[in-house]
């Protein structure tokens, strides 16, 4: 599921409510399918270390456009022997299903009767449920569509969604690969994990516990928008990656006042992105016998009109640039990966502080991220991570407010992750987390003003993952 | 749009029963650098000792080991994952062109090996271990690790590679064309034994 979390800064407070109760923090990156599996006849094993991550060659088969194809075809052949079409005979569908138990080491207060709390020990069943097709729909050209029912939203709608065109180029020594893509969420065409969309470890995470409020665009804020965007790459000697594109917004369920899908206007509740905002990415991959090291830097500019503003002006603009690192050794039995991220971001909210939505004409927000997890013969793993966000303290956009408000008027979150996993088949996993939080929205005691303290909200997260 | 829409259903359904129409996909470059270079390395020279080196390999070796993946008759743990998809769909003059292909590819380099390890597996490249019956590998492999007819190349192989067949031959893992010499052959020789000789030929 896109990740779904506070955008506009002044809507910071009751947007972290939502995220709460709406679904929020990468519940279910799902880029494993067995839709693949179905399509090149191979294991999952050959394209996933463990489902999600990728291994080489899936990074290799993603930026193919997803299309080594072993089904037998419908084809359709020009006179000049050019294929017209190419369609697998038996489509390559697939079906996930998540289900989960969430508990917080303190309860969570009732959302209507006050010294009362909810129910500690929430079971969703589906947490998600997804449908994809994924795999070749013509020549050269791919496609990964989800769509998914959220059990919080409790209706389908369209998930992390991927059209993409590649062709090789052989004269080129050692190769070069070129391709485009059309994508609703910017990093959701990375093929490294340690990026926002497809981050492991910890990329699935519980949908029905309080989670720190502050995101920076790329992380999440820009999937609560809803953008559509292309964007070109190319791939040289299967190490140097180059990427350039443009978002616009493309919200679902928006309606204008005159009935129609659009246009965009001041009625839009998720903010506008005025203008193309444009997405960047530039890695290096170095790989030797069993081992892959990759480091890269990515980032996005967007410009947004928020809510109840003229579309256009003014606007808040996000600047965001970001470095990643991620490490792998696919061995036999034994694989072991690391992955981290650092995002910082500038902004400019020359809307906000206009309207008195913030103290500060700009602020700055940065989170880091290091994660690491092994794996004995693909069944029995384990992953332990740091996470850390920190920014300007201010008091309008960071204002108190019970459970998911900021006594302090500060942004900083901080906390540990570990996680044991036991995949007893390829396409089935078993997971135990547990999140501890050492600060939550600013502080470590009464963050929120109604004091409640930043380990209340540690989280015991038991989840089971079928793909199929 | 009506008329060209007859036309594509009949070219379609001409396409589906008529394989020699596919003319594109038996250009064997093609299909290693699309497909098979993204484990096996641009020109079979592969990183990664999961995967072999195709280049320089004999002809005849691929086409046997494309055919078994594609038949079935070769099920080890990594051909079941990864060569039985990828070989379904390959017709036998595919097959064909792709071994020529990948023999015609210049060989890899040896990786050099620690001297004490070269001189125990040299030994028993050249002269087999008599006492454990195991003939030496330079009977059916060559001299010098080039192969000969449908006993593979081993020079330049990954030794980590070499090693993993030699054990798979042992445990009956790996089936199907010279699969029982090589068992008969791979009983007889201990896990240190495989390492040495496995460097000495990767080595050259």
């Amino acid at each position: 599921m896109k990740k779904i979390l506070p955008l506009n800064p002044r809507r910071a407070t009751t947007a972290a409510l939502c995220a709460l109760l709406v679904g929020l923090v990468s519940t279910g990156t799902a880029e494993a399918v067995p839709s693949y599996a179905r399509q090149t006849g191979i294991a999952c094993q050959g394209c996933h270390t463990v489902f999600p991550e990728l291994t080489p060659f899936g990074r290799s088969f993603k930026l193919n456009a997803y299309t080594i194809d072993n089904l037998p075809q419908v084809q359709g052949i020009s006179s000049s022997k050019e294929y017209e079409l190419l369609l697998n005979q038996v489509p390559p569908f697939s079906f996930m299903f998540q289900t989960s138990f969430t508990k917080t080491a303190t309860a969570v207060p009732d959302g209507a009767i006050p010294d009362a709390n909810g129910q500690n020990g929430q079971v969703l069943f589906p947490q998600q449920a997804s449908l994809f097709y994924a795999g070749r729909i013509a020549p050269n050209f791919g496609a990964f569509v989800q769509m998914t029912y959220d059990s919080q939203g409790g209706a389908i709608g369209l998930d992390n969604t991927e059209f993409r065109y590649a062709k090789q180029v052989p004269s080129v020594s050692d190769g070069l690969t070129y391709g485009f893509t059309l994508n609703n969420n910017p990093t959701v065409q990375d093929v490294w994990n340690s990026t926002p969309a497809w981050q492991t470890p910890f990329d699935q995470r519980t949908s029905a516990a309080p989670v720190p409020g502050a995101v920076t665009m790329i992380d999440g804020g820009l999937a609560d928008l809803g953008t559509a965007g292309a964007t070109g790459y190319v791939w040289w000697r299967n190490s140097i990656y180059g990427e350039l594109g443009f978002y616009r917004s493309s919200p679902q369920g928006f309606s204008h006042a005159n009935g129609n899908a659009g246009p965009l206007d001041s009625t839009n509740a998720a903010g506008t992105i005025v203008g193309y905002a444009p997405y960047w990415r530039v890695a290096y991959e170095h790989q030797w016998d069993r081992n892959s090291l990759s480091v890269g830097a990515y980032g996005v500019t967007v410009k947004v009109s928020p809510e109840a503003q003229p579309v256009g002006s003014p606007t808040n603009k996000y600047v965001d640039t970001a470095l990643d690192g991620q490490y792998q050794f696919i061995g036999d039995e034994n694989i072991f990966s690391l992955q981290t991220t650092y995002i910082k971001e500038k902004q400019t909210l020359d809307a906000t502080f206009a309207a008195t939505g913030s103290e500060n004409p700009s602020n700055d927000l940065k989170t880091f991220r290091l994660g690491g997890s092994y794996y004995l013969r693909r069944t029995y793993g384990g992953a332990l991570g740091y996470f850390s966000t920190n920014g300007s303290s201010d008091a309008l956009l960071y204002a108190p407010a019970a459970l998911t408000g900021f006594a302090n008027n500060s942004p900083n979150s901080n906390g540990w992750i570990g996680e044991l996993d036991y995949v007893p088949w390829q396409n089935v996993k078993l997971l135990a987390q547990y999140v501890s939080y050492t600060k939550f929205n600013g502080a470590s005691k009464d963050y929120d003003g109604s004091g409640r303290n930043a380990n209340y909200n540690n989280t015991l997260y038991l989840l089971g993952w079928f793909a199929f | 749009m009506k008329p060209n829409l007859t036309l594509a259903l009949v070219l379609a359904t001409i396409s589906c029963t008529a394989p020699s129409l596919r003319a594109q996909e038996t250009d064997p470059a093609k299909i290693a650098s699309q497909v098979c270079a993204s484990c096996h390395g641009p020109r079979g020279d592969s990183i990664s000792p999961a995967f072999p080196k195709l280049a320089g390999q004999r002809a005849e070796y691929i086409e046997n080991e494309l055919r078994a993946f594609r038949d079935r008759t070769r099920g080890d743990p990594m051909a079941q994952a990864y060569m039985w998809g990828m070989t379904s769909q390959l017709g036998d003059e595919e097959i064909k062109r792709l071994a020529v292909f990948y023999s015609q590819q210049k060989p890899p380099r040896g990786k050099p090996a620690s001297p004490k390890l070269a001189q125990t597996g040299k030994s028993i490249y050249e002269g087999g271990i008599p006492s454990a019956k195991v003939q030496a590998c330079a009977s059916c492999h060559g001299k010098n690790g080039e192969g000969n007819a449908t006993f593979p190349r081993l020079a330049g192989q990954h030794a980590e590679y070499l090693v993993k067949q030699l054990v798979l031959f042992k445990d009956a893992l790996r089936q199907g064309s010279n699969a029982p010499i090589m068992h008969d052959i791979s009983t007889g020789i201990s896990f240190e034994q495989m390492e040495a000789v496995a460097a000495y030929i990767a080595s050259k």
